[in-house]
């Protein structure tokens, strides 16, 4: 796809009416627009379910090629139920797609911010470790925290839980269940009261790097048994 | 009448987490209190696991309120004993310290004069060294690194060490080995820090205690109460009076 955008964007014996270079440059558009429909979700215009399975396998291969770690953030619309309860469907719909746009204003460019279903949304993060990956997602809750959102010309505040966690190409792990694991995450951010941020403590550590090599050794050599 | 000393602020971090910061903080501070201090624990984590949780606390009045509106700091402390007070996470404490420099400052005077209140003021962290790790580190007096004998855990204080000194001009350490099978073992995983620490970045390092690895810890946890006041009897509370025995120690040292 990339390739045949990447075409000469001049009719080659520069024929400035010839027919079958404007052809072209139609059905270049044509795949370009239906390349989109099979990839972008149509209400909130983030990517789809499709395109996550395929990308996130892909950042998942990449990471255990390169050892650049992949972060994952899912995250749920707290109490969507009720924004439709109370306001109606077309005003849940609204509130998806204001989380749309917020997404897409506070990731950055590299990250793919997809809609998993319903009210659930996932973003995978290339080459970012736990640590910023948790600060991304904090950056998101408090975004959408604090722009509230109007919603039949009443202002409305919404909130969303996270689940975080990040692949370190370290064991085999399927796409499904690396979403899985985020998941409980999810879950736990929700049962501890939604609109905060769940990951999994234990795997937070200070950067080793920042360690020389003498300092290794001296913390280790000092623990083994004395002969 | 609250004397018009200054409080001793301490920081309680470990960078790898799990290593009972949490645990620590809480039941210190009650220890404290149980001797007649004035105690504010501040909750700087805004993860799982946290103060409000332990203690089941809502909030009613966030910082956020209290700069907005002006009213009174001391609004948005919980009072959980009348000489023991809690700034939950909920509170808004630990989001402010991710906010810009102007909010940083904000946060760092409403904490002076909210704690001026307190003789001790304990500030539980979250894992790692994020930004809100580092601002807690920096604004108290005293650093408490927490860490276990494990290699891991160890490592992972001494690189805490190393950052917070070298970048953040940290001096004061002090160390607490947890969920350690003996006093010995915890004396020993001092002793390796101690050493590198002083001949890699010239620190000394001082031992506040060890506190044993203990099953009462964990019950207290599940059941949802402090294991200082329902088992005072248990190793790890007989090793938390004995903190915070030290503690009081420094407090005549700061004043
Ligand atoms: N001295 C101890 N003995 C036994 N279990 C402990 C002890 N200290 C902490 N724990 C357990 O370790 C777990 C993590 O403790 P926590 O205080 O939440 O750590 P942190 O705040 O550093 O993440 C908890 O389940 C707690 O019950
Ligand atoms: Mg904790």
């Amino acid at each position: 796809m990339d390739q045949l955008l990447d075409l000469q964007e001049k009719c080659p014996s520069n024929n400035q009416e010839c027919p079958v270079f404007d052809e072209v440059r139609r059905l270049r558009e044509e795949c370009k627009r239906l390349q989109e429909l099979t990839q972008v979700d149509t209400l909130t215009g983030l990517f789809n379910f499709r395109y996550l399975m395929m990308s996130l396998e892909g950042e998942m291969e990449r990471t255990r090629r390169t050892g650049l770690s992949t972060g994952l953030i899912m995250s749920d619309l707290d109490h969507f139920k009720r924004i439709n309860d109370t306001h109606g469907h077309e005003c849940g719909n609204e509130a998806l797609q204001w989380i749309g746009k917020i997404w897409h204003e506070k990731l950055r460019r590299i990250d793919m911010a997809c809609r998993y279903g319903g009210e659930e949304f996932i973003v995978i993060l290339p080459g970012t470790r736990l640590p910023q990956a948790i600060r991304a997602a904090e950056r998101l809750r408090f975004a959408l925290e604090n722009s509230p959102v109007k919603l039949n010309g009443k202002l409305v505040r919404l909130t969303a839980s996270f689940g975080v966690d990040a692949y370190r190409g370290r064991k085999k792990l399927t796409v499904e269940t690396f979403i899985k694991q985020t998941d409980h995450f999810l879950l736990e951010a929700k049962a501890r009261g939604r609109n905060r941020v769940c990951y999994d403590e234990n795997k937070i550590t200070v950067a080793m790097e920042g360690l020389t090599l003498d300092e290794r050794e001296a913390l280790f050599a000092t623990r083994r048994p004395e002969r | 009448m609250p004397t018009k000393k200054a409080p001793v602020t301490l920081c309680i971090t470990s960078g790898k987490g799990g290593v009972g910061k949490t645990s620590l903080t809480v039941n210190l501070a009650f220890a404290l209190a149980e001797k007649g201090a004035r105690v504010l624990i501040v909750d700087g984590d805004l993860g799982l696991a946290n103060v409000d949780v332990l203690l089941g606390l809502s909030v009613k009045r966030t910082i956020r309120d209290v700069l907005d509106s002006g009213a009174d700091p001391l609004e948005s402390v919980i009072y959980l004993e009348p000489n023991l007070g809690v700034l939950p996470a909920s509170s808004g404490v630990p989001e402010m310290v991710t906010l810009g420099p102007e909010d940083q400052s904000r946060l760092g005077s409403v904490l002076t004069t909210i704690s001026s209140h307190f003789d001790y003021a304990l500030m539980d962290t979250a894992a790692g060294i994020g930004p809100s790790v580092l601002w807690f580190n920096s604004f108290v007096n005293h650093n408490i690194i927490v860490l276990s004998p494990d290699p891991a855990s160890l490592t992972d204080s001494y690189a805490l060490i190393k950052i917070l000194s070298r970048d953040h001009n940290r001096k004061n350490f002090h160390l607490v080995i947890n969920l350690a099978n003996s006093d010995g073992e915890g004396l020993q995983t001092y002793e390796t820090l101690e050493k590198v620490a002083k001949k890699f970045l010239n620190l000394d390092l001082q031992y506040l205690g060890t506190v044993p690895d203990d099953k009462s810890v964990h019950k207290a946890v599940r059941g949802r109460y402090l294991f200082i006041q329902k088992a005072p009897q248990s190793k790890a509370s007989q090793a938390l009076f004995d903190l915070a025995d030290r503690i009081k120690m420094l407090k005549e040292m700061t004043s």
